[in-house]
């Protein structure tokens, strides 16, 4: 038996938060299109994710990453399994579901922070992101990130970069992707191309609580709530103690 | 001999003929058939066409009748013959399948038009970890608090009962408030 749906039934926050309420261990598989998703549930944490895609189902993206990239999905079927095999497995995603449903709401309202890492390519146009100075003096880069970011100020495509430092394509690419996976780069939209539709900012409140019961509320089934059964001509009027000689007799079977 | 009728409505394989074969004193008489639409198949193998049907004797004079609806909003033209005089209904929904949701919504809407007896919601099989707790499921359906929603598990009479009674305590309440009301 298991949890069963897809996005449109359901967000993708609002199962972490069903998943933060339960709470539920378990394994969460997400089918798209083209790609297909992991999350390992622990004790209603996300503790792991996978994200797989293309004809050899090739790692796009693990753990934060692949769930942000999996909150940006409008759309996939999912799979919620209970396993408690799952409590066993080390975490291997630090931050929680709030971050990264934070982290998805803002990838979706800035569609440089959105390239995915397969779709990097060495003409790709990048900038240094407009950051301040505070921001960047606490990140901790290794010497290909230091090296690929010092040239893009003076370099701004994927293979002029390569050139620069030496360093392959692929290295180059999968660096390029940490970088602005930590947010310190942006890839440059061509202003030719039409801009990518944009979803209207929601606070994290929005997302968290997608459904309000106001929302939902017939105003016949509020007045049903408020008024009750008022006096239907055909519905038998039942004392009270029939009713309690029903209720006994059920108790009893 | 005196009959008193309780409906068991929700929308397709939310367990209704199950609860209502779990409490039943008969064999429940049921008119299931052959689905056949696919999607439905890949949910269930057969359907409730008509009703389904199980009595609980309450004593020698009084007996109550549990009539299961059709599940399909195809269906729906025999949902108001069989909520006629009936006490109250149960509601039910497959906490597992939120997809669902937002049809079980306009099937309690169509029935507050047919009916005006007062019901509850049943979310079922509450004994799966992955189902989708109660209080969830009585936000994304929208029902106000003043009904109750129940954890039920149709396979499970004790928890058959707990619903039952549930609506029943329910049916007491609102009979007492029309009554001062009244007054």
């Amino acid at each position: 038996m298991a949890l069963e749906g897809t996005l449109q039934d359901m967000s993708l926050s609002d199962l972490f938060q069903v998943f933060r309420m339960g709470p539920k261990t378990g394994v969460l598989i997400l089918v798209s299109t083209a790609e297909r998703g992991v999350i390992y549930v622990a004790d209603g944490k996300v503790v792991d994710a996978v994200l797989a895609g293309g004809p050899d189902r090739r790692v796009q993206a693990t753990q934060e990453e692949a769930v942000i990239q999996m909150l940006l999905w409008d759309n996939a079927s999912f799979v919620f399994r209970h396993d408690p095999s799952v409590m066993s497995r080390p975490p291997r995603i630090t931050h929680d579901s709030e971050w990264l449903v934070m982290e998805g709401v803002r990838r979706r309202d800035d569609p440089a922070r959105a390239m995915p890492y397969h779709s990097i390519t060495l003409d790709t146009m990048l900038q240094l992101s407009s950051l301040p100075s505070s921001a960047e003096s606490g990140v901790s880069l290794d010497v290909n990130q230091w090296r690929i970011l010092s040239q893009i100020s003076r370099n701004t495509d994927v293979r002029t970069i390569c050139e620069a430092t030496g360093l392959p394509p692929d290295q180059t690419i999968r660096t390029v992707a940490e970088l602005l996976a930590i947010g310190l780069i942006e890839v440059v939209i061509p202003s030719a191309l039409p801009p990518r539709p944009k979803t209207p900012p929601k606070s994290h409140h929005d997302h968290v609580v997608s459904v309000t019961p106001a929302a939902h509320l017939t105003p016949e089934l509020a007045a049903a709530a408020v008024v009750g059964v008022g006096a239907g001509d055909e519905r038998p009027q039942v004392g009270r103690g029939l009713l309690d000689a029903i209720m006994r007799r059920i108790r009893g079977l | 001999m005196q009959a008193l009728k309780i409906v068991i409505t929700g929308s397709y394989a939310a367990g209704k003929t199950q609860l209502i074969r779990t409490i039943s004193d008969i064999d429940t008489i049921s008119t299931d058939y052959e689905v056949t639409l696919d999607e439905e198949r890949q949910l269930k193998r057969e359907t409730t066409v008509a009703l389904d049907f199980g009595t609980i004797a309450i004593n020698d004079q009084v007996t109550l009748y549990l009539f299961g609806t059709p599940g399909q909003e195809r269906f729906d033209f025999m949902w108001e013959h069989l909520t006629v005089g009936c006490l109250g209904y149960v509601v039910m929904v497959d906490s597992t399948r939120p997809g669902h949701f937002a049809e079980t919504q306009r099937l309690m809407s169509r029935f507050i038009e047919i009916t005006d007896a007062p019901f509850i919601v049943a979310a079922n099989k509450q004994d799966d970890e992955a189902a989708l707790p109660v209080s969830y499921v009585r936000r994304r359906l929208g029902v106000p608090l003043e009904i109750p929603v129940l954890p039920c598990v149709a396979t499970d009479r004790p928890s058959v009962k707990g619903v039952l009674l549930g609506l029943l305590k329910h049916i007491a309440t609102q009979n007492q408030m029309n009554q001062e009301q009244s007054a």
